[in-house]
């Protein structure tokens, strides 16, 4: 039998099904959510990194992203709501030569896990956290959270949403994150080129997924299908690496500006501190 | 030269798509995003009750290129892109 | 720590017993009156290789030491009331994955903020199910800074043994308190590790318990693609979400402890062989009890002091075992008590106090003279 050679592209769709834990598929996650797109995009560079999946830890906390982790074929951690980080962390602390991502949602990493993001992020972990922002809480069944647009309609706005999102970019700027991007999921190959190099960073990184949940946001937002959603995407961002903090803030169905917005290496992470700091604790 | 072997058009990538049908859930995005539209919906249901893509290939216009797009785009894990050639 | 004799507070006992039963990672927060333990973390985990971390919280800090004790370490944290409160959930996550750790409370005044810098017992009924659902636990408490660091060997013995979380009781007085403690040479006791699988990864379950109803625990990066879910799980680790999985597998959470109670279980019977009455007491209070026992039986009351040292699970059977009068002294308004007339044939009364202080021998001597035969 004269097999034809597989090209790139064939190899890494097989690796992908080999990261992914198959005998649980389909997973829970609805038809066009982005969880899905943003998954795919991550397996994809982990594989083109070359790197040792025995080596690699999921991390995430509660929610529709929070499942990410029950789906990859890798030492995996569905946490609690908003911990993600601080379990992260424990793993990362305590065993420095693991590759530990984190892989959760906007509410539990920004809204119950906010404090420890922030701090996870000023002590510079060496964590890559993949951010998932759908502007809701869509495990609950669509409320609204931390990274609403000041206007957008959810369970809990039915006059349209009062409250102010973060700017998530911004945010990690501020708190000295050395890399950070935003892209969306209409963003497949900037996405998927953005963790690879995500991955070969050290310190902590922030990647924000704007990412498409039609089954409680969209449809309260005129975007009744998961194809108006992805349009959304594609019709209203824009990629501006060095755009301010004002440019990067969402608006309701506004621009979204995508981007490389950070990318400091030589930074020192924690552990690094750490290490040097064991070196004089044992003189 | 290398130059010039550089700027020489790619070859001609044909491919066909693979389904997975009980993976999918019927988002579409294939279908919307291929960019030589090989893919339709399928007038038949899979076990959740979802109508997969289909293709639909009309050589010589309407043929699969390779591109891989639906494999990235597919929130479901359900195509696979084989090249063929 | 060198072998021989040191003054020690039940804080830096609890440090260094657990350095002492192999704790290399600590994370914690720090709340009087256990601060003193993350300091002493603080200057020692370096010293032996080990790792501490301040986090930004109790919930921080619980679900870093679950994390580490996936990755191999044997680790633990320390707090105070308001903490355990904050790390109620996490700890229910811990019950529920079957991580080992070691999660200490050194009880102040409560409820809320209370009495930080004074002593309490109000917090066993939240050591025992302070986490939502029905689980067993296993906590220890103990009565002097010895027994604290001897004990804390035993706590991350049935932490690795168990896969179970285990708390560990202190009071504000044994906190503060110093006294002179005894450390034996290093080799002179049994560490025990948690159970690794022995199957290659692949052919083993994540969950598959062993006939002690304890499933080997295999570590981050070993290649065992271990998933973890406080979601109802079935052997491989997957959500399950049925009654016939929750029926499996929190009926087996609670039964691997229950099944092994009896080697868990740690009590001091004190003049107790021939006595009318008996006072069950835990901790610092006891001390004050077994004062007050000498003392009555000075007085021809046949008294003695049954002191719980394993609070949860707890250890029923010395309760059935004396035909007898009981009274429950704790510093709150009647926890154990409860506990205790479960299991008893005969009365069982309650001395409570709110908290602050201990009883005194007084009143323990008062209480006895009631039972003046
Ligand atoms: C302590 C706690 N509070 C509330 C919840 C309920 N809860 C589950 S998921 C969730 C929101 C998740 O939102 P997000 O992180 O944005 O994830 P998404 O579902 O949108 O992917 C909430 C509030 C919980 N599980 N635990
Ligand atoms: S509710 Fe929203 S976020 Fe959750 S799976 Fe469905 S589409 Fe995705
Ligand atoms: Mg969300």
């Amino acid at each position: 039998m004269s097999e034809k050679k597989k090209t790139t592209m064939e190899i890494l769709r097989e690796k992908v099904e080999e990261l992914l834990r198959t005998d649980r598929l389909p997973h829970v996650w609805c038809p066009g959510c982005g969880i899905g797109i943003v998954l795919n995009a991550f397996l994809r560079a982990f594989i083109r990194a070359k790197m040792d999946p025995n080596k690699l830890v999921v991390v995430s906390g509660i929610g529709c992203t929070g499942r990410t982790a029950g789906y990859v074929n890798v030492d995996s951690f569905h946490t609690t709501h908003g911990r993600a980080i601080p379990f992260a962390t424990g793993i990362k602390f305590a065993r420095p030569e693991l590759n530990v991502v984190v892989f959760s949602g906007d509410g539990d990493l920004f809204a119950i896990g906010g404090n420890h993001f922030i701090n996870a992020a000023r002590r510079n972990h060496d964590i890559l956290v993949i951010a998932v922002n759908n502007f809701t809480y869509g495990m609950t069944g669509g409320q609204h959270g931390p990274t609403t647009p000041t206007g957008a309609y959810t369970t809990t706005t039915p006059y349209g949403n009062p409250d102010r999102p973060f700017n998530i970019p911004h945010l990690a700027i501020s708190l000295g994150v050395p890399y950070v991007a935003r892209w969306t999921t209409y963003h497949l190959m900037q996405l998927q080129n953005s963790i690879y190099t995500a991955l070969h960073r050290k310190g902590f990184r922030v990647i924000e997924i704007i990412s498409q949940c039609p089954t409680v946001y969209g449809r309260r937002n005129e975007m009744k299908n998961p194809l108006d959603m992805m349009e959304y995407f594609r019709k209203f961002s824009i990629r501006k690496d060095d755009a301010t903090a004002e440019e990067m803030e969402l608006t309701y169905n506004g621009k979204i500006v995508v981007g490389v917005f950070r990318d400091v290496q030589g930074i020192p992470t924690y552990e690094e501190r750490y290490e040097e700091l064991l070196r004089r604790a044992q003189k | 030269m290398k130059k010039l072997a550089e700027n020489k058009p790619p070859p001609k990538k044909r491919g066909t798509v693979k389904i997975i049908e009980e993976r999918c859930k019927g988002c579409w995005y294939c279908i919307s995003y291929c960019p030589t539209k090989v893919l339709v919906v399928s007038p038949k249901l899979n076990e959740k009750g979802y109508h997969p893509p289909e293709l639909k290939e009309d050589p010589p216009n309407k043929v699969c290129i390779a591109c891989h797009l639906c494999e990235l785009f597919c929130p479901d894990f359900a195509l696979i892109v084989e090249e063929i050639k | 720590m060198k072998p021989g004799y040191y003054f020690w507070s039940g804080d830096i006992a609890v440090a260094e017993g657990a350095i002492f039963a192999g704790c290399r990672f600590y994370a914690g927060y720090p709340i009087t009156p256990s601060s003193e333990i993350a300091e002493r973390m603080a200057l020692r985990l370096p010293q032996v290789g080990g790792k501490f971390i301040e986090m930004e919280d109790e919930i921080g800090s619980i679900a870093a030491i679950i994390g580490a004790s996936w990755a191999g370490e044997k680790a633990m944290t320390a707090t105070s009331g308001p903490g355990i409160s904050l790390m109620n959930e996490n700890i229910g996550l811990a019950v529920m994955t079957e991580v080992p750790i070691v999660v200490v409370n050194a009880m102040r005044g409560a409820p809320s903020t209370g009495l930080p810098t004074l002593v309490s017992q109000g917090d066993f009924m939240q050591a025992r199910w302070g986490s939502h659902g029905s689980y067993e636990i296993i906590s220890y408490y103990p009565d002097s800074v010895q027994e604290t660091f001897d004990l804390m060997l035993d706590a991350f013995n049935s932490a690795e043994r168990y896969r179970v979380p285990v708390m560990f009781l202190l009071d504000a007085m044994l906190a503060h308190m110093y006294e002179k403690i005894y450390v034996p040479p290093e080799d002179s006791v049994e560490r025990v590790e948690r159970k690794r699988p022995t199957k290659p990864p692949g052919e083993q379950l994540i969950y598959e318990a062993d006939e002690d109803l304890i499933p080997p625990m295999p570590r981050i990066g070993d290649g065992y693609k271990i998933h973890a879910s406080g979601l109802t799980h079935n052997e491989k680790g997957y959500p399950e979400l049925t009654p016939q999985a929750q029926e499996r597998l929190v009926r087996r959470l609670n039964e691997k402890i229950r099944k092994h109670q009896e080697k868990i279980w740690k009590v001091e019977e004190y003049r107790t062989e021939d006595a009318d009455v008996i006072v069950v007491a835990m901790g610092s209070n006891a001390r004050a009890v077994r004062t007050a026992v000498d003392a009555a039986r000075n007085e021809g009351i046949k008294a003695g002091l049954l002191r719980p040292i394993t609070i949860w699970p707890f250890p029923y059977k010395y309760i059935e075992k004396y035909s007898v009068d009981y009274i429950v002294a704790e510093i709150n308004y009647g926890q154990i008590y409860h506990v205790v007339r479960e299991y008893a044939d005969n009365k069982v009364e309650l001395l409570p106090k709110m908290g602050g202080e201990l009883h005194t021998p007084q009143e323990i001597l008062h209480a006895l003279r009631r039972y003046k035969k």
